[in-house]
């Protein structure tokens, strides 16, 4: 039963799924509203919830075990808090009953994003900009027919959009455009169908029931 | 260590410090580049731009800060655009983090047309001329929510108004009423729009998506599924130019600000790549 209860619940959503795009039957489409409105909230509501304690639990743990920079996790646990009470209690725009205000300095949900969050990951993204040089300095090699290939339309392309290309030829704008517009869509249909057909396979697998092991090993 | 030796192996730190040299430095001194505007930018041009009047434009905004300078002039470009026509806005997002990103861009351009504004008919007016609907989850909802009732799916908008008695929202009830849908992400978002929205409710699609992400969508622009694509931040410079050149909006350019930054930055890597491959087929011959 421990099994078969989430297979059969696994089945009928998943029919349910697909049905409101094949049958347009207002019966089909209201059942569907009522799904997609009311009971995929209440899910992503206990999925919210389950997603939140897990993250806790895990650093709970970290902490109680001293694992590897557990100092940190004490600095997710508290911020977490602290960051729940004054969304909570004082509203995203700061208009809660919590005062999120001390004379200039506003710390409501809205100052917190824009001067904690986005100072933070803007720079851990803009570090990316130096590792992608250096590792292409390494790693882009001509040491193939493929890579001198794959080398020469990433010069075309990375020339073609900048506004330098234009000055240089302009043909180069419209070359890099069509490098992205014929060679790269055709690549990428072709992994998309692949993608889209083993999504398709593994889907039906799950729904019925032969692929079983998103139910997690043993009785 | 000999020539080529040194050319094979230069210190990262020398790396680093050049690209930090080439990006900063333009930055210090703004000088917007102007830029030939290629056809998926002019396609979502003319398909903001044809919107009919009683039809609105839903911007998702869907990025979160480390994709701010590539999304954000496209948000601001396209909400400067969409306000100058008078076209009717509805600002959303599926997730939670863009939010507050969202509502930065949209007060900066309302800001920005409202204290050049006149009379009340130029001003923007929220709950007549715009809408900040906020987000709703999970992402399914929404998208498939809005094309039966944009009202039911976000009952209270983001400052917890109710939905229904916004005067706009008495007019734009569903996706029938919405002229374009313009998602501006860094995931697989703009293609949910499509699988979901468009194939159901055949919602017109336009897609800002970053540079890294961009080979994967290019192939629903020839399709026609979107109706428009703005890539990166040159896509935000080409949208900025259409907007300088065809309306006669002269404001900060971000976007084009950034182009000589990004233009000495591609040629110190392909600078880069140049040595470390000249290097290789010297030590490979001398084999």
């Amino acid at each position: 039963m421990k099994r078969t209860l989430p297979l059969i619940l696994v089945l009928i959503c998943g029919v349910l799924g697909i049905i409101p795009f094949l049958i347009p039957h207002p019966i089909v489409q209201t059942t569907d509203g009522f799904f997609r409105d009311i009971v995929l909230r209440i899910i992503g509501a206990f999925a919210l919830v389950l997603g939140l304690g897990s993250l806790l639990r895990v650093h709970y743990d970290k902490i109680k075990r001293r694992q590897n920079n557990w100092e940190y996790s004490w600095v997710l646990i508290i911020t977490f808090i602290v960051v729940s009470i004054i969304g909570l209690f004082g509203g995203t725009q700061g208009t809660g009953p919590l005062p999120t205000r001390i004379g200039t300095f506003a710390f409501d949900i809205q100052s917190l994003y824009l001067n904690i969050e986005v100072p933070l990951g803007s720079t851990m993204f803009a570090l990316l900009a130096f590792l992608m040089a250096s590792a292409a300095y390494r790693a882009f090699r001509a040491r193939s027919t493929e890579a001198s290939l794959l080398l020469v339309a990433a010069f075309f392309v990375m020339i073609g959009i900048l506004p330098l290309g234009d000055r240089i030829s302009h043909q180069l704008p419209s070359f890099a455009q069509w490098i992205m517009d014929v060679p790269n869509v055709a690549g990428q249909r072709g992994i998309q169908f692949g993608v889209v057909l083993g999504m398709l396979t593994t889907a039906l697998k799950i729904i019925l029931g032969i692929e079983r092991s998103w139910l997690g090993g043993g009785e | 260590m000999n020539f080529v030796d040194r050319m094979l192996k230069i210190d990262r730190r020398i790396i680093y410090l050049i690209l930090a040299l080439v990006i900063t430095l333009p930055l210090l001194f703004r000088s917007p580049q102007r830029i030939r505007v290629m056809h998926p930018v002019a396609t979502l041009f003319n398909a903001v731009d044809s919107i009919s009047p009683n039809k609105a434009l839903i911007v998702n905004f869907e990025f979160d800060p480390r994709d701010l300078p590539e999304l954000e002039p496209m948000g601001l470009a396209i909400l400067r655009h969409a306000f100058h026509k008078r076209i009717k806005v509805l600002v959303m997002s599926l997730y939670v983090q863009p939010l507050g990103l969202a509502q930065n861009a949209l007060t900066a351009v309302i800001n920005e047309i409202n204290t050049e504004a006149k009379t009340n008919v130029d001003s923007l007016i929220y709950g007549r001329d715009y809408v900040f609907l906020g987000w709703q989850p999970p992402p399914l909802v929404p998208i498939l929510g809005m094309g039966e009732s944009i009202a039911n799916v976000y009952k209270t908008d983001f400052y917890g108004n109710k939905t229904d008695t916004l005067p706009l929202m008495r007019y734009i009830k569903n996706y029938k009423n919405v002229g374009l849908l313009v998602s501006l992400s860094s995931s697989d978002v703009p293609k949910w729009w499509l699988e979901f929205a468009q194939n159901r409710f055949g919602l017109r699609v336009g897609a800002g998506v970053t540079s890294v992400s961009a080979s994967e969508f290019y192939q629903y622009l020839q399709t026609g599924q979107f109706s428009g694509l703005m890539v990166g931040m040159k896509g935000a410079a080409e949208y900025e130019e259409m907007i300088e050149s065809n309306l006669g909006i002269h404001k900060r350019r971000k976007a084009s600000e950034a182009l000589p930054s990004i233009t000495y930055a591609h040629l110190a890597m392909i600078a880069f790549i140049i040595i470390g491959n000249v290097g290789y087929f010297i030590k490979r011959r001398q084999k």
